[in-house]
C-alpha cells in the first residue's frame, strides 16, 4: 500500500495551523489505591474498598502525563494538556497532583451508574466521553496498577477509530503525524502514524517530574470539570449490568511463610547451604 | 462460546513456549465446551510455525503469510483475528499476555463485543460459563471471574501458567483471505531485535535477579549471568538496578516491570520492597542472598542466606556446574 501524500501546500498549512493555534493533548489518568497500602475487598459488593485508602495517580499514568508534558514543551505554541479521568466525584481532587505537574485542566466522568463496570463497559463509557473532548493526541498509561488488564488503550483506539501506537519510549509530533520509537517484546521499532492518534507510554519515556511549588499553587486555580452519563448518549448499559464479566470469588494468595535464615561467614558455606537446599527440593 | 482459538504470536516463524501452552489449553477447553480448538498464525513465517502446531490438539490452523502484518502496527493482526473468529463462530480467544498480546486483546474485545479477563493462570468450564482465575492488585488477591454467556470471549493468558501437551492428529491448514477495504496507517519504519537468543524472562524456569546490593552493572554480567546459565535460567533485576541504569528496563521485575513465576527465583542483593515482591511472589521456590538479616525479603523467602553475595554466588555457580557435569 502506498502512503497517501498530502499536497505540500496543504500539509504546510496544517503545520502552520498547529503551531499558530495548538496541539490538543488529552491524558487519561486513573486514581488508584496507594499500591503500598493494604487492599480490602467489600465481601458484599465484591469491589475494592476505595474509601479510607489513600488515592494516588496510577503509576503508569504518571509516565503518560510526563510524556504529554514533554511533547507540549517541544511543540510549543498554545499546546494544551487536558487530564481525563473516570472517577467517583469524591476522589476528583486527587487530580490536583496531575495539574500541579503541569497539566492545564481536567475533565472527570463521574456517575454512580458506572460503578461495577468491567473493562468493556469502562472503555465504552470512556470513549464516549473522550469523543466530546476533541484532541490531536490521546496519551494513555500502559497498565493500571489495580486491575492491570491492559486492555483499555486498545479498546479506546478501537472505539474512537484511532491509530494505536503503544509502549512509546520516544515520540515527536511532526506536523500532522507522530513519530514514535516503541519497545517490543524483543527490541524496539520506529513507527509513524497520522494524528489524531492514541499513544501509550513505556516507563523509559522518562521519570515523572515532581510538581514545583509554583505548580502546586497554580493547580489550585485550574479547572476540574465534571460530566455525567447524561451528557453522553451511550448505546449500551454500563456498570455491573453492562458488564460482560462477573467476579465470582476472590481470596488472598496462599500464605508464603517465613523460611529458613542461615548466616554464613564465607562464600563456600553460603553456596553449600543454598546448593543443599535446592538439591533437597530437586531444583539442581 | 463453544470453540476456542489460540493466537500464536511469532517472529518470522520463531515463537515462544507460551504459544504451545495456549495451543494445548485451547484443546483442553474446547473439549470441555464440546467445541473445536483452532489456532491463528499471522505474518511471514506462519507456515513454518503452523507445521509445528500440527502436533497439538487443534482442528484448524488459520494462517496468512501477509507481509502487511509486519509492515503495519497491530491493525492487520486485529483484522485477521476477527476474520478467523467469525469463520470459527462463537469462541473464546486465547491471547498471550505479552506487550503486543495485550494491545491485540483490547481491540479484539471491542470488535467481537466480547468480555475480557486478563493475566489468566487457570481456566475452567462451569455450565455455560468459562471461569478465569487471575491474580489482581499485584498478586494481593486471586480472583475468579466468569465470562458471562456470550458469542465471544477474549482472555490474555500468563506465560508459564499452563502445561504443554501435544497429542494432535494433524490439524487442517486454512489460509485466511486478506480482509477487504482496509487502509492501514501506522507504518513500522524500522524493526530492531535486541538481546536475541536470551531466554524470555517471563518464561524462564529459573530467574537470578540482582538489586541495589550489587553496586553497579558489572556484577550482572560477571556474577549473575554465569549462575543463571548454569541453572538454565535468565537474569532479572529490581527497579533500583534498572533505575540506576545498570540493566535495561526490560529486565526489571516488579510492579512497574515484569511479573515472573519461575520454579526457582534467586534474589541477590535485593531488599524485597513491595514494588519488587508483587512481580515475583508467585515463584515456586524463593532463595535470597543478602548481607542484611533483617531485609524484608526474608519475610517471603524459603531460604535467606545472610552473607557476601560476591563470594557466595561464584561458589554456588561452581557447585551447580559440577553437579551438572556428574549428571551428563
Amino acid at each position: 500500500m502506498e502512503n497517501h501524500q498530502e499536497p505540500i501546500a496543504l500539509s504546510s498549512f496544517l503545520i502552520e495551523r498547529r503551531s499558530l493555534y495548538h496541539v490538543k493533548i488529552v491524558v487519561t489518568i486513573k486514581l488508584v489505591p496507594n499500591p503500598n497500602a493494604e487492599k480490602r475487598i467489600d465481601p458484599q459488593t465484591k469491589r475494592l474498598v476505595r474509601t479510607g485508602v489513600e488515592t494516588v495517580l496510577n503509576p503508569y499514568d504518571e509516565y503518560a502525563l510526563e510524556a504529554a508534558l514533554q511533547l507540549k514543551e517541544r511543540a510549543g505554541g498554545d499546546t494544551t494538556v487536558t487530564i481525563f479521568s473516570m472517577a467517583p466525584d469524591s476522589l476528583k481532587e486527587g487530580l490536583r497532583r496531575a495539574l500541579a505537574m503541569g497539566a492545564d485542566d481536567a475533565v472527570v466522568l463521574s456517575d454512580e451508574a458506572l460503578e461495577g463496570s468491567d473493562v468493556s463497559a469502562t472503555a465504552h463509557a470512556m470513549a464516549a466521553a473522550l469523543r466530546t473532548l476533541k484532541f490531536d493526541l490521546l496519551v494513555v498509561g500502559g497498565l493500571t496498577d489495580d486491575s492491570s488488564t491492559g486492555a483499555v488503550p486498545g479498546a479506546l483506539a478501537e472505539h474512537l477509530g484511532l491509530p494505536c501506537i503503544t509502549n512509546a519510549r520516544k515520540a515527536d509530533i511532526k506536523g500532522d503525524a507522530i513519530e514514535v520509537e516503541r519497545e517490543t517484546d524483543s527490541g524496539y521499532q520506529t513507527v509513524r502514524g497520522p494524528l489524531p492518534a492514541l499513544l501509550t507510554t513505556a516507563l523509559t519515556f522518562g521519570e515523572p517530574r515532581y510538581a514545583s511549588l509554583k505548580g502546586i499553587m497554580g493547580a489550585k486555580k485550574k479547572s476540574i470539570a465534571t460530566i455525567s452519563l447524561q451528557d453522553l448518549s451511550l448505546d449500551r448499559p454500563v456498570g455491573t449490568n453492562g458488564s460482560k464479566t462477573e467476579l465470582r470469588s476472590f481470596a488472598p494468595p496462599p500464605v508464603r511463610g517465613k523460611g529458613k535464615i542461615v548466616e554464613v561467614s564465607d562464600g563456600l558455606s553460603g553456596a553449600q547451604a543454598i546448593f543443599d537446599f535446592l538439591a533437597d527440593k530437586r531444583l539442581v | 462460546m463453544k470453540n476456542v482459538i489460540a493466537y500464536a504470536e511469532h517472529r518470522h516463524g520463531e515463537t515462544r513456549k507460551v504459544t504451545f501452552e495456549l495451543a494445548s489449553e485451547a484443546g483442553r477447553i474446547a473439549a470441555a465446551l464440546g467445541g473445536k480448538a483452532h489456532a491463528v498464525v499471522l505474518g511471514p513465517g506462519s507456515e513454518q510455525l503452523a507445521d509445528q502446531l500440527k502436533s497439538y490438539p487443534l482442528d484448524t490452523i488459520f494462517l496468512s503469510e501477509d507481509a502487511d502484518v509486519e509492515a503495519f502496527l497491530l491493525d492487520p493482526i486485529v483484522d485477521y483475528l476477527e476474520a478467523a473468529a467469525r469463520i470459527a463462530g462463537p469462541s473464546l480467544v486465547l491471547i498471550p499476555n505479552t506487550l503486543s498480546g495485550r494491545d491485540v486483546a483490547g481491540r479484539l474485545m471491542v470488535r467481537l463485543h466480547a468480555g475480557t479477563v486478563a493475566d489468566v493462570v487457570e481456566l475452567k468450564v462451569d455450565g455455560d460459563a468459562v471461569v478465569c482465575t487471575s491474580p489482581k492488585l499485584g498478586g494481593a488477591l486471586i480472583t475468579e471471574c466468569a465470562l458471562r454467556p456470550a458469542d465471544y470471549g477474549v482472555v490474555t493468558v500468563r506465560p508459564n501458567a499452563f502445561a504443554v501437551g501435544t497429542g494432535g492428529a494433524g490439524a487442517r491448514l486454512e489460509p485466511l483471505a486478506k480482509p477487504a477495504g482496509k487502509n492501514y496507517c501506522a507504518v513500522v519504519e524500522r524493526d530492531v531485535e535486541e538481546g536475541a537468543g536470551e531466554l524470555a524472562l517471563e518464561e524462564a524456569p529459573v530467574v537470578v535477579a540482582g538489586g541495589r546490593g550489587l553496586g553497579g552493572p558489572e556484577p550482572f554480567d560477571t556474577l549473575l549471568k554465569p549462575l543463571a546459565r548454569a541453572l538454565g535460567g535468565a537474569v532479572g533485576a529490581s527497579r533500583a538496578a534498572a533505575d540506576a541504569g545498570w540493566v535495561p528496563y526490560n529486565l526489571q521485575i516488579g510492579q512497574t516491570g515484569k511479573t515472573v513465576t519461575p520454579n526457582l527465583y534467586i534474589a541477590v542483593g535485593i531488599s524485597g520492597a513491595i514494588q519488587h515482591k508483587v512481580g515475583m511472589r508467585a515463584s515456586g521456590t524463593i532463595v535470597a542472598i543478602n548481607k542484611d538479616a533483617a531485609s524484608p525479603i526474608g519475610e517471603f523467602s524459603d531460604l535467606l542466606v545472610v552473607g557476601d553475595a560476591f563470594r557466595i554466588v561464584p561458589e554456588l555457580t561452581k557447585l551447580v556446574e559440577t553437579a551438572k557435569g556428574h549428571l551428563s
